[in-house]
């Protein structure tokens, strides 16, 4: 054991007769305190600075957001709610195309999400309206202090940058989406309820015959017995909750736009019920659209004279 | 069993005193260090909101596109329809409310843009709108054949009534016609008299579709 200190206040004259020097020394070394005497490395120094020659971390917030730039998209999205599903007929060659009808009501930009208060760029996009009466104060707040009314549904949408920050109270009319340009749309699904194995999972179910009794579609072994455990692993696809969960249809063309009635015309098919509702936002996976300067530049011009 | 050792015990009193007085010290220093708390302005953001008891202003909702259209569904396939059936004729042809209208167990024609018409007993009519189709059911050399059209396509050039059915069928889709008891056979015969006909009637236009007709039916 190491000598103890004298620390006693008896063994030495008093402090103010003694010179700082000769003051006791206290140890700060120890398991307790940490062995290293160097300064703590998580302050920023000249040895672990990018020009220090070690590797920039790969898992910080910085770190994650340059990960994702490739992929966030420049500007925001739009909230939809579905209507239904259609076809449209190229009155040239005579195509038929299935389509999805989604309306976009009063859709106005509520909040911003910024690198320095929240860590990453959104913009947070409010849709329908709701009685004043019908919302907690809290969120009233929160409208009131954006300049809009209570919105129904309210959505975040990622963008790259502050450039993709559309100003707040701003609202997004179906031209934001330029006609033949591909989104991203995605919605809950259809909920389906308690299914079983065969529609959820896809198992094959049981024989008809050769001997089977009452068990022609529930799901046969969930494992093996002694030799592998004996126990079901974590995971095991079993009959339960299926549907409801957001699914993404990507690359989806847009095919007709019109502001007056505030509808967005989708190719194909997309998840959830008739009057769900549908973010959608620019394609991922493809080409970010070119927005023509005249859209700008009118909207500009119809703020001015409003 | 009290401890008769009073007298020895106040130079061990001296360790307390001094731990008292070193605490007075700290009482004093602290009490001579007493500041006023800085009257710093509360954040603006805060004065700006109303109190809490305040009504908050409650902005209206700006002028709505969905109220415009209740029904954008509808309101589409009407814009759709203007451009696909101007005349409505196609509409009304497959109405419900059209006593003269097509109905299942009819015998129709459809004239394609591109390729050879097509004639068989309406077995169905699917009516969704501007996705409305018929199916016509035929047979081509002695096989059973049905092929679905949509009424609005910009590839269906005309739709004829050939034949209508003498008795109204008392079911919407008359898939029983696919069983052999109950199958029309070819309605090629059928076709041809009414080309005959209508050639007679019309002009030499109509004439020269019927032949190119006659002409693969006596293939």
């Amino acid at each position: 054991m190491a000598p103890k200190l004298p620390t006693s206040w008896a063994q030495l004259p008093p402090a103010f007769l003694l010179p700082d020097a000769f003051l006791p020394l206290i140890a700060k070394r120890g398991v307790k305190n940490g062995w290293s005497t160097a300064v703590p490395r998580s302050k920023p120094n000249r040895f672990n600075q990018q020009t220090a020659g070690l590797p920039t971390l790969t898992q910080s917030p910085a770190a994650a957001l340059a990960r994702k730039a490739y992929t966030l998209p420049l500007r925001t999205g739009a909230l939809g709610i579905k209507k239904g599903m259609t076809a449209i007929y190229d009155p040239e060659t005579g195509i038929r195309t299935a389509c999805t009808v989604l309306q976009l009501d009063r859709l106005q930009v509520v909040a911003h999400k910024t690198r320095d208060k929240h860590g990453y760029y959104a913009v947070q996009v409010g849709a329908g309206w709701k009685h004043a009466s019908n919302v907690p104060m809290a969120l009233l707040g929160h409208f009131t202090g954006a300049g809009v009314s209570p919105k129904r549904h309210v959505a975040e949408f990622r963008v790259k940058d502050e450039k993709g920050l559309l100003g707040v109270g701003q609202s997004i009319e179906p031209d934001w989406f330029i006609e033949g340009q591909f989104v991203d749309a995605r919605a809950n699904c259809r909920g389906m309820g308690f299914e079983g194995g065969m529609k959820r999972w896809g198992f094959s179910g049981q024989g008809a015959s050769h001997g089977n009794s009452k068990n022609h579609r529930t799901m046969g072994s969930s494992g093996g017995s002694q030799g592998s455990g004996s126990r079901v692993l974590p995971g095991k696809k079993m009959p339960g909750r299926m549907g409801g969960q957001q699914v993404t249809t990507q690359n989806v063309k847009v095919l007709k736009v019109d502001k007056e009635k505030g509808l967005v015309i989708l190719s194909g098919c997309v998840a959830g019920p008739k009057g769900c509702i549908v973010k959608i936002q620019d394609a991922v996976k493809k080409p970010w659209p070119v927005i023509p300067e005249a859209v700008g530049t009118v909207k500009e011009a119809l703020k001015a004279t409003a | 069993m009290a401890t008769a050792t009073p007298t020895l015990r106040p130079l061990a009193c001296w360790k307390s005193i001094l731990r008292h007085s070193r605490q007075q010290k700290a009482i004093t220093r602290s009490l001579t260090t007493l500041r006023a708390p800085e009257r710093t302005a509360a954040p603006a953001s805060r004065n700006s909101l109303p109190p809490v008891w305040q009504k908050l202003k409650v902005y209206p909702p700006p002028p709505s596109a969905a109220a415009a259209s209740r029904e954008p569904i509808k309101d589409f396939t009407n814009d759709q329809l203007r451009i696909l059936d101007p005349t409505r004729a196609r509409t009304n042809l497959f109405s419900k409310g059209n006593p003269e209208g097509a109905k299942v167990g009819d015998i129709l024609l459809v004239r394609l843009k591109d390729g050879e018409p097509f004639a068989g007993v309406c077995i169905n009519i699917r009516r969704r709108g501007v996705d409305t189709g018929i199916l016509l059911r035929n047979q081509l050399t002695r096989v059973g054949v049905e092929m679905w059209y949509k009424i609005y396509s910009p590839n269906v050039e005309g739709i004829e009534v050939v034949q209508r059915k003498e008795k109204r069928a008392r079911r919407a889709r008359l898939t029983y016609m696919r069983k052999p008891k109950h199958d029309r056979g070819s309605v090629e015969n059928i076709v041809y008299q009414y080309q005959r006909m209508k050639a007679g009637l019309r002009s030499k236009e109509d004439s020269n579709l019927g032949g190119k007709k006659k002409g693969k039916g006596r293939k």
